[in-house]
């Protein structure tokens, strides 16, 4: 059992509301993705819930806070920072230091070394180690306890594409285990096949929350294509049902409306179809419709094309 | 508390900086008091009494003519306990292996003062050996015992204000720069000033008045729980009556305990 609950965070930097009002829930046996713009608070919202910062809410794991944790690192495995070590205390010391702190044994340090494939590495510095390497001895530590929650801000970065695999089949085990996993990543397209959950914030607020399917579903952005030759017939028929029509050449880009409604209304009208495909958004596009309003930092207009 | 001190142990052994700066101390304690106690063994005048040992523990600075070099040095190792955590990202590693930030703060103390403690008995150590080799007076127990007090206390409450420097400007440069610059620059234009003002005034030789503030600087108040003769005597006729070892040591006591207090309460308050 490891049940997060995050009640009514809140961070304020001078006038700046870094986080609003958050309250959400990361069940056991899934995983949680945290998707929101730069600047939007992700990281301030997890340091909020092991009250690394100063702000109002309570975070319990289990029904407990953080800080009323024995050995916490038992409970709650966490990632936050890049490269949150010493760069000349080599790997396994790091380890070693965190394992005492938590009374964690020896011989869990190399197995957790040997997981994350930095066996050939452990004795080694990690000034030299690149980013990714960095990241395996980040999630190394926050694996260390064997814990049933893990709190991991963007783990991917830095890891090569079998490294992101790695990762991906690592927490969709961990979490079929029954741990709880709530994690941050600015790719979209893995945290597609990853969550099963979604928190999304923009500003600090809170956007959308629950399953990645329903988000998507949700999105405007998902339309059903129809070709037929009485466009004429069915384009009305559609205006009536309330829905949105735009016409791509021989094509009617349907939204607001099933693939059902339209057959239906089809038939109603006398029109001849083709053809009907219903095509979801994807997570991308439902995630920067949810944001479109809510970005921190804007770069200056450039098209898909890449021109300014 | 027994957890955030083995994690303490193990970043303090894992540690380079831990090693060479023991290291740097003892080797320049080791040689200096070597050189020395050989230089006096061959001298025509060889220091009486309790002399030899004074300046052997403390090479020199027993004189008031220079600074208590090992203080310095050890003083780094407070400034990195905290200093560390900031520079290198590890605060946020540290406070979620050891949530507790009481029980944290608590064992940097702890694990500094025991280092810089012992690092100070070392010295007096060497000094003994040193004078042993060179057949040098050996000191009174009254001595031995006071000088012992005093480098220790001194060493230790000098390291301890490097981590409250560092805990307090959570920057490990700013914290170098404050430990070295306070004790040797800031107050002697402190003192340079109370002096000049002193002179200029219409009492210029009586007790009272602004030159009192001098006795209340807290590392020059500290050194005079190593001190015997200090250039502090050639002031005495601007009125300047130093504190004895004791009220020394409590004057750098209450100071470093400020310091302390006011990084404990950041440290708790603050994100980390």
């Amino acid at each position: 059992m490891a049940l997060i609950e995050a009640h009514a965070l809140g961070k304020s930097y001078g006038a700046n509301r870094a986080v609003d009002e958050l309250s959400f829930v990361v069940h056991p046996g899934s995983v949680t993705g945290f998707l929101g713009p730069n600047g939007s608070g992700k990281s301030t919202t997890m340091r909020l819930m092991l009250g690394l910062d100063r702000g109002d809410g309570r975070t319990t794991f289990d029904g407990k806070a953080f800080s009323e944790l024995e050995h916490p690192m038992r409970h709650v495995g966490t990632l936050l920072e890049a490269k949150p070590f010493h760069p000349t205390r080599k790997a396994r010391n790091h380890l070693r230091m965190l394992a005492a702190a938590n009374r964690i044994p020896t011989s869990r340090v190399d197995e957790v070394i040997e997981l994350v494939g930095l066996a050939s590495v452990s004795d080694g510095k990690p000034r030299k180690f690149s980013l990714g390497m960095g990241q395996r001895l980040g999630i190394a530590a926050a694996l260390l306890g064997d814990p049933d929650t893990l709190i991991l801000d963007e783990p991917s970065n830095g890891l090569d594409p079998q490294g992101i695999t790695w990762l991906r089949n690592l927490l969709k085990h961990l979490a079929g285990e029954g741990r709880s996993v709530f994690v941050s990543s600015h790719l979209l397209q893995e945290m597609a096949v990853l969550a099963d959950q979604l928190v999304v914030i923009g500003r600090g607020k809170m956007l959308a929350n629950g399953a990645v399917d329903d988000f998507i579903s949700h999105s405007s952005l998902g339309a059903v294509e129809v070709r037929s030759p009485d466009a004429n017939l069915l384009g009305p028929a559609l205006d009536a049902l309330g829905a949105t029509v735009t016409h791509d050449e021989a094509t009617l880009i349907v939204r607001g409306v099933t693939a059902e409604q339209i057959g239906d209304a089809a038939h109603d009208a006398g029109a001849r179809v083709h053809q009907l495909v219903t095509r979801a958004a994807t997570l991308e596009e439902a995630f920067l419709e949810a944001t479109g309003l809510s970005e921190e930092f804007r770069g200056s207009g450039v098209d898909e094309g890449g021109h300014a | 508390m027994i957890d955030a001190l083995r994690y303490e142990y193990i970043r303090l052994r894992t540690i380079r900086s831990t090693y060479w700066l023991i290291g740097l101390a003892m080797s320049f304690q080791l040689v200096m008091s070597l050189i020395i106690a050989w230089r006096m063994s061959v001298s025509t005048h060889p220091p009486k009494g309790n002399d030899a040992f004074d300046i052997l523990a403390t090479i020199g600075a027993s004189t008031g003519f220079a600074p208590l070099f090992i203080a310095y040095i050890i003083g780094l190792l407070g400034v990195f306990s905290t200093g560390h955590e900031y520079r290198h990202g590890m605060i946020r590693a540290t406070l979620t292996a050891l949530p507790n930030r009481s029980t944290v703060f608590v064992a940097k103390v702890v694990s500094t003062a025991l280092i810089a403690g012992l690092a100070a008995l070392a010295c007096i150590a060497i000094a003994l050996a040193s004078a042993l080799v060179f057949d040098l007076n050996m000191p009174s127990t009254d001595e031995l015992v006071n000088l012992t007090i005093g480098t220790v206390t001194f060493t230790t409450l000098f390291a301890l204000s490097g981590l409250a420097y560092a805990a307090i400007t959570r920057n490990q440069t700013a914290a170098v720069a404050l430990l070295m610059l306070v004790p040797t620059v800031v107050e002697q234009i402190i003192r340079a000033i109370v002096l000049a003002i002193k002179t200029s005034s219409d009492d210029p030789q009586g007790t009272t008045g602004i030159v009192k503030i001098l006795r209340f600087l807290p590392y020059d108040a500290g050194g005079k729980m190593y001190t015997r003769a200090t250039l502090d005597d050639l002031l005495s006729f601007l009125g300047y009556i130093p504190f004895g070892p004791l009220g020394g040591g409590i004057v750098m006591g209450v100071f470093v305990s400020a310091l302390l207090a006011i990084s404990y309460v950041l440290f708790i308050r603050r994100d980390a």
